[in-house]
């Protein structure tokens, strides 16, 4: 009964601002369209990351991987692929990647892994663009891409998916195994959880969506830069939402979006430098001294996060 | 009585190192076999060989008739044996019971809902005397607390078999006598088999039925607790030729 | 300022930079993680640090501007028998390679080397015989750091160099460390000459574009095949 509380509130937080970020395209201009977009983007991203990342203690710096491939995969096909297909296609390819790479790359652990998932997204982005330049393709220009409005929901529909994911992940028994493993891996193992296998379905499962989330924001932009859709801060941003927000459950990805993803908005167009200061700050600063991240300041310590 | 557990000529080298040689012996069904050595024998290696976390240079490990080498850790744990490590490994961060829930959850006990699997491990939180704090996090045990968790969790796998890894070190004399007891009791409620690696020889000669007497990765002597504590060759190890 | 004076002046104020960052950072984070979670403390001092390279790195831009710099030093070319090189990559190669030597011997032959070996290979263990652990590691972060702020000031001689440049470096230096085995010496110069000698034919073989792909390539391919780095000891059973 004394849970009732502090759950209600959480429910009020989440219907607001499904709520709010549902009526947006309907009452605002398209700037503040645009923020909302963003956020949904930044939920998508930082609760598919939480999956892998807050289940398995498998910290991925590379995540931006999968989104850039995404994106990659639209551009390419634009006008041969109706969009229906390449979203969804992104979406298989991504978890397909994972899966091929998932199996060697998982069995490296701790700081190896955080830098190996960079490294790799790194090699991807410019095996990428030398593919680009050896085939002589200039650039890559999209042209009649679907309005504002058709790719806002579409994301919406992604940051739920994304949001359902995550708390059933949480909450299963799947989920269980994932935390044990992240606790102590042999011991996980040895009292009978299939540890290999479940980290590669974690990090199988935490592809798809940012891959879709790629594809779509690919058509924010009509020209299309190899760089920017491969870019680290896009991991690196996630992780801060995710240990700014704390708890292993989808509650934590909430309030680091929403905090950091305001913040942004607030400072990106008029001081990108000291938005990427903050960024760092607030890594150092979480890591150093708020470890549980906000929802670990402001709920009672409860062990491993059954929400 | 039936053979649930047979050892068969196992051997394990780590590079140049032999930490167990040509050992062979049986764990009779709901038995209790007693590993004794001094350190370095290959008690414990012997434990991650039957667990699956390490893996035979030579033998064969045979679980009611089928061949557990080669298979991971938690194919043997379904199988039904589970083990506690002798540097506790808790999950520090899920509560008591959450520890247990993935014993139960995962292990031969094959609950596949946290509610049953909870219910199910409650007598066994009471019986070890860690249902006060099971609400909290691992971590908070002390290191009495920890062994016993590792323990309950074994037990609470499901596990046929179930191997104890020094469960006495640090206890009082008091303490010994109650996690006899507990030991016992679960022992017999739930038709347990046992193999027990202890150091503190009151426990082993109380507990076990049979003892296998282990050195420098070699068998050297086996058979009821009276008659290893008359062996010549077992007191020769412990106390030097001549004894 | 020529970088014959710079470069001292700038490796003390990188070792300089180092110790404030332990005393202030580090210690802070080893105090309060618990013994037994080291590679949640790895991964974490990673993301850590990862966060202040990012706040350096566009406070200097903001404070310098992003853009990309280069000055001319020694660019003249030397011949040496029949090899053939600028000046400064000479001095590079020299310094460098004095530096390599340096920090081996000093690993290999000294006392305080000996202790920083020990505390690598098991921090407690190395306390209980007396060495004094935070000496050993606030040296180290003054070493680390102020070699690192050398390599820079020898880097800047030979390319463009940006606030952000330092990272394919990072890089580098990890497929180096990977390759070699955390805290063998010996085996990470033979894994930098590897990877040296990798970038460079490669490069000539096909083209610069490609040049981010080996790099990045190797150093993959040297984890996924060496989890545990191609040198390291075996972990005990």
């Amino acid at each position: 009964m004394k849970d009732l509380a502090p759950n209600a509130w959480w429910a009020g937080l989440w219907a607001a601002t499904l709520a709010v970020l549902l009526a947006l395209p309907f009452v605002a201009n398209a700037y503040l369209v645009g923020v909302g977009l963003s956020l949904l983007m930044w939920l998508a991203l930082t609760q598919s990351w939480c999956v892998l990342s807050k289940m398995t203690g498998y910290v991925s710096l590379g995540h931006v991987v999968f989104y850039g491939l995404g994106a990659y995969l639209v551009v390419v096909t634009w006008q041969q692929l109706p969009l229906v297909l390449a979203v969804p296609l992104a979406g298989l390819l991504a978890a397909a990647f994972a899966a091929v790479v998932g199996l060697p790359v998982l069995r490296v652990r701790g700081p190896y892994f955080v830098i190996l998932t960079y490294g790799l997204a790194e090699l991807v982005k410019f095996s990428v663009m030398a593919g680009e330049a050896a085939s002589g393709t200039a650039s890559r220009i999209l042209f009649g891409t679907p309005e504002l409005t058709v790719v806002y929901f579409a994301m919406f529909a992604l940051a739920l998916a994304s949001v359902a994911l995550f708390t059933w992940v949480s909450r299963s028994r799947f989920g269980h195994g994932l935390r044990s493993l992240r606790e102590n891996e042999e011991a996980a193992e040895t009292l009978g959880v299939p540890v290999a296998r479940y980290k590669l379905l974690a990090y199988v499962l935490s592809a798809a969506i940012p891959a879709m989330v790629g594809a779509v924001m690919a058509l924010r932009s009509t020209y299309f830069v190899v760089g920017q859709v491969f870019d680290p801060m896009i991991s690196v941003t996630v992780i801060a939402m995710a240990i700014l927000g704390g708890g292993d459950n989808a509650r934590g990805p909430l309030v680091g979006v929403l905090f950091l993803g305001l913040l942004s908005e607030l400072l990106w167009a008029s001081a990108p430098l000291l938005y990427m200061i903050v960024l760092g700050a607030i890594l150092v600063v979480f890591v150093l001294l708020v470890p549980d991240g906000l929802l670990g300041l402001f709920e009672r310590p409860r062990a491993g996060g059954r929400r | 009585m039936s053979t649930l557990l047979s050892i068969e000529s196992l051997g394990k080298r780590f590079g140049g190192l032999t930490a167990l040689q040509d050992v062979s012996f049986d764990v009779p069904e709901h038995g209790i076999v007693g590993i004794m050595g001094a350190n370095g024998a290959g008690k414990t290696t012997l434990f991650s060989l039957i667990a699956g976390n390490a893996r035979p240079s030579a033998g064969d490990i045979v679980l009611r008739g089928r061949s557990l080498v080669g298979l991971r850790p938690d194919q043997i744990c379904r199988l039904g044996v589970a083990r506690t490590f002798q540097i506790v490994k808790p999950f520090p961060a899920l509560t008591v019971r959450e520890n247990l829930r993935t014993a139960a959850l995962f292990g031969s006990a094959g609950h596949r809902s946290a509610a049953r699997a909870d219910a199910a491990n409650n007598p066994i939180l009471a019986e070890i005397g860690l249902l006060p704090m099971a609400d909290q996090p691992a971590s908070t045990l002390t290191l009495s607390g920890q062994k016993r968790l590792e323990i309950a969790r074994a037990v609470a796998s499901g596990a046929a078999l179930v191997m104890l890894d020094e469960v006495m070190a640090g206890l009082t004399p008091t303490e010994v006598t109650q996690m006899l007891a507990t030991l016992r009791h679960l022992h017999a409620s739930r038709g347990l088999t046992l193999l027990v690696i202890e150091h503190v020889m009151r426990a082993l000669m109380d507990l076990c039925g049979h003892i296998v007497v282990l050195h420098h990765g070699q068998l050297i002597a086996e058979g009821t607790p009276r008659a290893i504590a008359e062996d010549p060759r077992t007191l020769g190890v412990y106390f030097g030729e001549g004894a | 300022m020529s970088p014959l004076l710079a470069a001292p002046v700038v490796a003390l104020a990188g070792a300089g930079l180092g110790v404030a960052l332990y005393r202030g950072v580090f210690a802070r984070l080893i105090a309060r993680s618990a013994p037994a979670q080291a590679a949640r403390l790895e991964g974490n001092s990673l993301l850590l640090f990862f966060g202040l390279s990012i706040i350096v790195q566009n406070v200097v831009a903001l404070a310098f501007t992003p853009n990309n710099r280069a000055y001319a030093w020694a660019g003249d070319v030397l011949r040496l028998g029949s090899v053939a090189m600028t000046g400064n990559r000479l001095a590079a190669l020299l310094v460098a390679g004095g530096v390599c030597l340096g920090v081996a011997v000093f690993l290999g032959r000294s006392v305080f080397g000996l202790a920083m070996r020990a505390v690598i290979e098991r921090r407690e263990a190395a306390q209980v015989v007396g060495v004094d652990v935070d000496r050993v590691q606030w040296v180290a972060f003054a070493l680390g750091f102020g070699s690192a702020a050398l390599a820079g000031v020898l880097v800047s001689t030979l390319e463009q160099f940006s606030p952000f440049s330092g990272f394919p470096f990072t890089i580098a230096g990890f497929i180096v460390i990977i390759l070699g085995g955390l805290g063998n010496v010996t085996a990470g110069l033979v894994a930098a000459l590897l990877l040296g000698a990798v970038e460079t034919y490669g490069v000539a073989l096909t083209s610069a574009n490609w040049r981010s792909v080996l790099l990045y390539g190797s150093f993959v391919a040297a984890l996924l095949l060496f989890p545990n780095g191609l040198f390291a000891r075996r972990l005990r059973a």
